[in-house]
């Protein structure tokens, strides 16, 4: 099929286009900061009593050669992505000589774990509930969800965090408040270790919930509210088709696509870590993770996270595009 | 000839909405009678919201709110059994949708699933009917197609890949699959070009030979009920105002309306320039008093303002809603 090769071909040329723009624009944003990497490592150091000049021009050139910022901006671009090519970030400059990668390595499974977890089941229970709300637009308990919904939906998330962490964690503390597990245990496969994962996840994973839930719900019960009105929901109607099949089959399933595409953005935004919930519950994620780079002028770290993000964020678009014509018959025929 | 398929009598609908305190009352049904043989094409015929479509509707008790049944019935009266419309509950409604009663809609275009192949169509709205297995109900389907002069690989075909001829006629296919006593056609032709609406007629008009089916056949397109209905029943402003043999009503209509609607279409060697009628349809939500026609009417006296005229024989079959009727002509 040659028509379908184009379109991949292209598609692909696209996909590489954005994330090589994408990351010469991260490049180009964390040289342009006015934070030193040298300079705050110099600082650290010298912070204790004074030091010679000499001493410090020394400090500045070996420091230089060791953070591979030696040389103009030029240079410094073409190492980059030479390094960038072979997926190796180089070393962490706030935490010398950990690898970048190593460092997203261990942050990564905690944020995507939860925001995994977070975003499906907000989508599942969004959809599900807003498509109900909207085929069964006379239900009282679903007229009640909407409200609640509309009145969670403004709300920003770190708000309906501080309140979560204020009422499970102070008022009435059954939930640990901080922290991506109990301190004290070794990460492994046990009941122990889990359960305190799933134990600490809960108040992040509710917040996100919460407020997430009032979009997909909204969004939802506006799309089958439009879907019910077409002719051939009316059709099957006058067919006398079960109306668990109408509305699975063709409510549910019509009203659904534009939601899948929205569920594959968000997915793809997962590496981007969910910052402030990160920051609010102290999880060690890779949100934590980029504030603290940001914040030490770590330029590899900051860009080995913008880098992850952008290619995931490009992959998930990539991919709802070219799955996108299995759900939708009519987008094949293009 | 037997006991009429579909008896309507004295039915009311109209749409009642209540926004911010103003009640609103649109009669787009009222006091509607009329009834249907066995083996019978029924057309209704009437401009833009003459109430057809809200008549069929209420026919089909496919009753969505604002729309509100106040009054009257619709009693089917199908092989194997007696259905009164809005006496019964939705579980009997569904037992005989599709298979006593099926309907084909305005716009076929959208009738059905785009995302779904056709095949899908067929199973959710006929195969609860026919009981057999699913390899059966198909071979039951494709042979259903081919009658129909259908190629059976429709079924794994999408909506959108076929033309709008061709999704009419897979309406037409699905509605009869089941052999239905009775068929609601809603405009089927409405939105096709005069070759393939030829084609689709032919179609109704075969399937329902050899099904012995009750069709009502609803369009505002005259030359259409000529060349398929045998009776006909003219609506102006939510009421019934003639209904007569076909044949007849082309001949001699005898409402002032159905007279200016049959005057107004192109005969071949006619040249005379056609004569709209002045006014406007009534706004339903306040209709004039008396016969809702009286205001545009040439013949209308003072009585006609002050009170409706029912229905009533003028000959064998023929019955009209007029006081000063148009005096018969013999061809």
């Amino acid at each position: 099929m040659p028509g379908y090769l184009v379109y991949l071909l292209t598609r692909l040329g696209q996909f590489a286009l954005v994330v090589f723009i994408g990351i010469n624009i991260a490049f180009i944003v964390t040289h342009a900061t006015p934070i030193d990497p040298v300079e705050q490592s110099i600082a650290a150091a010298t912070q204790f009593g004074s030091t010679s000049p000499e001493a410090i021009a020394l400090m500045r050139q070996s420091l230089k050669e060791l953070y591979g910022l030696e040389g103009d901006l030029a240079h410094q671009y073409a190492a980059f992505w030479s390094r960038i090519l072979v997926g190796n970030f180089g070393p962490s400059l706030s935490a010398f000589p950990t690898p970048v990668s190593v460092l997203i390595g261990r942050a990564l499974p905690w944020t995507v774990s939860l925001l995994v977890v977070s975003t499906v089941l907000t989508w599942v229970m969004g959809n599900l509930l807003g498509g109900l709300a909207g085929y069964f637009h006379r239900s009282r308990a679903l007229r009640l969800a909407g409200i609640l919904a509309m009145a969670f939906h403004p709300i920003p998330y770190y708000i309906v965090a501080f309140l979560l962490l204020i009422v499970f964690g102070h008022v009435w503390p059954i939930l640990p408040i901080s922290g991506g597990s109990s301190m004290n245990m070794t990460q492994e496969w046990s009941w122990a270790f889990v359960g305190s994962v799933v134990s600490h996840a809960i108040l992040p994973v509710a917040s996100l919930a919460l407020v997430g839930l009032g979009g997909w719900f909204m969004g939802m019960r506006a799309l089958v509210s439009n879907v019910v009105t077409e002719d051939y929901v009316t059709y099957a109607e006058l067919g006398g088709v079960a109306r668990r099949r109408i509305l699975a089959a063709y409510v549910m399933r019509n009203a659904l696509m534009p939601q899948v595409t929205g569920l594959a953005m968000s997915l793809g935004a997962i590496f981007n870590g969910a910052i402030i919930t990160e920051q609010v519950f102290g999880y060690p994620g890779i949100g934590t993770l980029l504030v603290s780079a940001v914040h030490a002028g770590d330029y590899s770290l900051v860009l080995g996270i913008t880098t992850v993000s952008i290619v995931a964020v490009s992959i998930a678009v990539l991919l709802i595009d070219l799955l996108y014509p299995l759900l939708d018959p009519r987008v094949r025929a293009r | 000839m037997g006991e009429p398929v579909l008896v309507v009598s004295d039915l009311r609908a109209y749409y009642r909405t209540s926004a911010f305190g103003i009640e609103r009352e649109v009669r787009a049904v009222d006091d509607v009678s009329l009834t249907i043989e066995a083996n019978e094409i029924y057309g209704l015929a009437g401009e833009s919201s003459s109430g057809k479509t809200t008549l069929i509707k209420t026919i089909a008790a496919a009753i969505q709110p604002p729309l509100e049944v106040l009054g009257g019935s619709v009693v089917f009266n199908f092989r194997d059994r007696r259905v009164d419309m809005h006496g019964v509950d939705r579980q009997h409604l569904d037992a005989i949708r599709w298979k006593n009663l099926s309907y084909i809609m305005q716009g076929s275009m959208n009738v059905l699933n785009p995302v779904r192949r056709i095949r899908h169509a067929f199973v959710d709205f006929a195969f609860r009917h026919i009981g057999k297995p699913m390899p059966l109900f198909l071979a039951v389907v494709r042979e259903h197609l081919e009658r129909l002069h259908l190629a059976p690989e429709v079924l794994d075909a999408f909506p959108h890949q076929l033309s709008g001829g061709m999704r009419q006629r897979v309406t037409i296919a699905l509605a009869t699959v089941c052999r239905p006593d009775f068929i609601i056609a809603d405009e089927p032709t409405t939105a096709l070009d005069v070759v393939v609406q030829k084609s689709v007629l032919a179609m109704i008009h075969e399937i329902q030979r050899e099904l012995g089916s009750s069709i009502i056949f609803v369009t505002h397109d005259m030359a259409v009920h000529a060349n398929l209905t045998d009776r006909l029943g003219i609506m102006y402003a939510g009421r019934l105002v003639e209904e007569g043999r076909t044949a007849d009503i082309f001949r001699a209509p005898r409402h002032p309306y159905t007279a200016h609607l049959i005057a107004s279409l192109p005969r071949l060697g006619d040249s005379a320039p056609k004569k709209g009628l002045d006014g406007a349809p009534p706004n339903l939500a306040e209709p004039p008093s008396g016969c809702r026609f009286h205001p545009r009417c040439p013949r209308a006296t003072e009585r006609c303002a002050r009170e409706a005229a029912p229905m009533a024989s003028l000959a064998p079959g023929h019955r009209v809603a007029c006081f000063y009727p148009e005096p018969e002509r013999s061809a």
